[in-house]
Order: C-alpha cells, then sequence, then structure tokens
C-alpha cells in the first residue's frame, strides 16, 4: 500500500469538505440570526507515530453576537448576549437567533415560515406593540390604553456548541447539548432584547475570503503529493 | 529510494494536516549511516500562528506544554462544555486540571487552572493554526520525487554495469 498516496488524498478530501463549509457560511451571509460554521480536523497516526493522514472532526456552530442592525419590521427583535428564542410549529421546538417575527392572523407572534413564539398573544385590536429589554410585551390598543401581551422568554443550553443545525438559522436540541434552560431577558446573563433591530449573521465575509484562499492552497499542494506519489509508484512498477 | 519515498511520506502527512488546528508538522532528519541513507522523523517546536475564533472555550498555548485531553498530550484546544459542565473536545474527551477535570461556570469561567509549565500562558477564544507551510511542504514533495527519480537512475546504472560486467568481460577472455 502506497501510505504518502493515502496521506495526500485524504488532506484533499478535508480541504474539499473545508471549503464545503466555508462555502455554506459566505451563502448564508445575509441571513438574520445565521451563525457561521467551522470545520475541524485532527491528524491521524499509527501507534508509532507515523502519520496516516487527516481526518475531519465535525463542525461546530460559532455563536459569536453578530452586529445589531436597525430593521423595518414592526415585530422585529434581536438578542443581546447570550440565548436563543425559542420557536415551535406544533410538533416540534427549535430555537433561533433570528427574530424577525410577524404577527398572526390568531395573534400569535410567529416567524415567516409559521413557527410560533410561545407566551406572546397580541389582541387584534392593537395599534402598536413595543417589546422592552426584558421581553416584555406591550400592546397599546387606541387611545393611549396599554396592556401586557405576554413576554419572550429565551433557551440557553449546557453545551450549545452541540446543537444541530436544522436549517433556517434554527436549532434543535441534542443529546450532547443538554436540556434546554429557560432564560429571563434583562435578568441573567446580561442578556436583552433589543426591539425593532435584527441580528446579521456573524460570517465574516474577509475571514472566509481568506479561508478559501487558504484552503485551496492547500488542497493544491496535496494533489501535488498525490501526483508524486503516483509518479514514483510508476518508477517502481517499471 | 527508500528515504525518498519516508521524505514523500513525512511531507504528505505535513500537508494533510494543513487545516488541523494544534498539528505540529514533522521535519525530516536524514543522515548518511553504513546502512545508507536514514530518515528520522522529529516533530518540529515551532509555534503556530494564533487564529481569533470567536468562541470563549477555544484555547491556544503560547510557549511550550499541551493540553492532556483523555490521557492523550495535544495542542488543539478546541474545546466546549458538555452537558455535565465539564471543558471537553468535540468527542467529549475531558481536559485534565491541576484539581481532577477542569469545570466550566455556565457563563464560560474556568472553574480549575489547566498546568502549564513555566513561562507558557493559555489564550482564550483563540486557537493555534497548524505550523505547515504548504509552499515549503509541497517543495519538500517535489524534491523527494526528484531524489527518488535520480536513486532510481542510479539503481539502473549500476545494474547496467554489473550487466556488462558479466556479459561482456566473460566474452573478452
Amino acid at each position: 500500500m502506497n501510505r504518502a498516496l493515502v496521506v495526500a488524498a485524504s488532506g484533499m478530501a478535508a480541504q474539499q469538505m473545508h471549503l464545503d463549509v466555508v462555502a455554506d457560511n459566505l451563502a448564508n451571509a445575509d441571513v438574520a440570526g445565521f451563525k457561521e460554521a467551522a470545520a475541524a480536523f485532527t491528524d491521524v497516526r499509527a501507534p508509532g507515530g507515523a502519520g496516516l493522514g487527516v481526518m475531519p472532526s465535525g463542525t461546530h456552530p460559532v455563536f459569536e453576537q453578530g452586529k445589531l442592525e436597525k430593521s423595518g419590521g414592526p415585530f422585529d427583535v434581536a438578542i443581546q448576549g447570550a440565548g436563543f428564542f425559542i420557536v415551535t410549529n406544533g410538533s416540534q421546538t427549535a430555537y433561533t437567533r433570528n427574530g424577525e417575527f410577524h404577527r398572526s392572523p390568531s395573534g400569535a407572534l410567529e416567524t415567516n415560515d409559521g413557527w410560533r413564539v410561545p407566551g406572546v398573544r397580541i389582541p387584534s385590536d392593537a395599534t402598536s406593540v413595543s417589546v422592552q429589554p426584558d421581553g416584555r410585551v406591550h400592546c397599546e390598543r387606541g387611545r393611549g390604553e396599554r396592556s401586557d401581551c405576554g413576554r419572550i422568554v429565551l433557551s440557553t443550553f449546557p453545551a450549545p456548541e452541540a446543537l444541530d443545525p436544522i436549517g433556517d438559522a434554527r436549532f434543535a436540541a441534542t443529546r450532547r447539548s443538554g436540556a434546554p434552560v429557560r432564560l429571563l431577558p434583562g435578568a441573567e446573563h446580561g442578556t436583552t432584547i433589543a426591539f425593532g433591530m435584527l441580528e446579521r449573521s456573524n460570517v465574516s465575509i474577509i475571514g472566509s475570503m481568506m479561508e478559501i484562499l487558504a484552503a485551496q492552497r492547500a488542497y493544491e499542494a496535496n494533489a501535488k503529493g498525490v501526483q508524486a506519489a503516483d509518479e514514483m509508484q510508476r518508477i517502481e512498477v517499471c | 529510494m527508500r528515504a525518498a519515498r519516508s521524505r514523500l511520506e513525512i511531507a504528505a502527512q505535513n500537508l494533510a494536516n494543513a487545516s488541523t488546528d494544534g498539528f505540529r508538522k514533522s521535519l525530516a532528519d536524514v543522515s548518511l549511516t553504513t546502512r545508507g541513507l536514514v530518515v528520522r522523523r522529529t516533530p518540529s517546536d515551532d509555534q503556530g500562528a494564533l487564529r481569533h475564533t470567536g468562541r470563549p472555550l477555544d484555547l491556544a498555548i503560547v510557549g511550550e506544554g499541551a493540553f492532556v485531553v483523555g490521557g492523550q498530550p495535544t495542542r488543539n484546544g478546541a474545546f466546549v462544555r458538555d452537558p455535565h459542565g465539564f471543558l471537553a473536545d468535540d468527542r467529549g474527551a475531558r481536559v485534565q486540571g491541576v484539581h481532577g477535570f477542569v469545570r466550566v461556570a455556565p457563563d464560560g469561567t474556568l472553574l480549575d487552572r489547566i498546568p502549564m509549565p513555566y513561562r507558557s500562558r493559555i489564550v482564550h477564544g483563540m486557537l493555534e493554526s497548524p505550523n505547515v507551510n504548504a509552499v515549503s511542504e509541497m517543495v519538500g514533495v517535489l524534491d523527494a520525487q526528484r531524489a527518488f527519480e535520480t536513486a532510481q537512475k542510479a539503481l539502473a546504472a549500476i545494474d547496467e554495469t554489473r550487466a556488462k560486467a558479466v556479459n561482456e568481460l566473460a566474452r573478452l577472455r
């Protein structure tokens, strides 16, 4: 077995996967609440220490805070600090940092694709709605009459990096992430809710471009390694 | 030829890990002995560049030393908080601290010290990039390839000389 050939080929596969992850990050750079993923690799060695190549050891979401941006939506909210919005579609509960919500016909607060935020009910005659930093939702109905319409409660996790991204900037709890822990904004971990704002994705375009360049060069270099190993094999066979 | 092959294997392993955090490249030490060229693999101690990751539990070592994770030393400090509140790598192996495994507070503070040699320092939110330089490894690959070809030519020349010795010298008599 030609070890150099296998090792170099594993390097090409790893860089291919690296590029896949970065490309996905870049593609979602404009998705509100999107969290970039980081690919991790680990070296593989035989018991004597001889190299056997590289192996992907998984990708993790990076929960660095994204920039908050003023938005036009009347129900847009953003989380400043740790935590996730809880959304449910009836059968499944998911967690997201995307606070681009709308009012449903039944008065619930929901995402574009119909995932509801529990604990909030907006009366149909409400003329304006505002969300306080502690997540309390205030509705105004005619003649300056104000009423309490519920509170947005957040969740954190013992190990958020192990959450499973399920698309649409949403995450599902896993066995390794642990069970969700209730987090009251305005009271715990310095987390607050910003009303009229959206959290941009935390993808750095420049950082991603640099990663692409490095991955591309490493891919090429590994391809050279494959070529060299193959060439040696040819000479040996002849 | 065997030496060139070993050099290629070492360069290929370094290249394959050009994106493995905390990876330290191996150097090929070639020495001439009575048994021909011998290639010894020695790990490089050069510090890799530190890269900001934005994850507070990513740790990088500036200086010597290593984390002990699951009983194994490693320079890769990509850690997370596991569901039981311990600092662990992505495979769930826990990190050894001064007083047993390191625990992490919910806000990300480490509740124990990680033993490090004097003068070494741990930085948070960063990872150590591999100390592999793709260009110089590529040169190593080409170098090994050419050395292999040269050795093969020499082998062919020796073979030819021997053939001459056997066939033509015998004819002279």
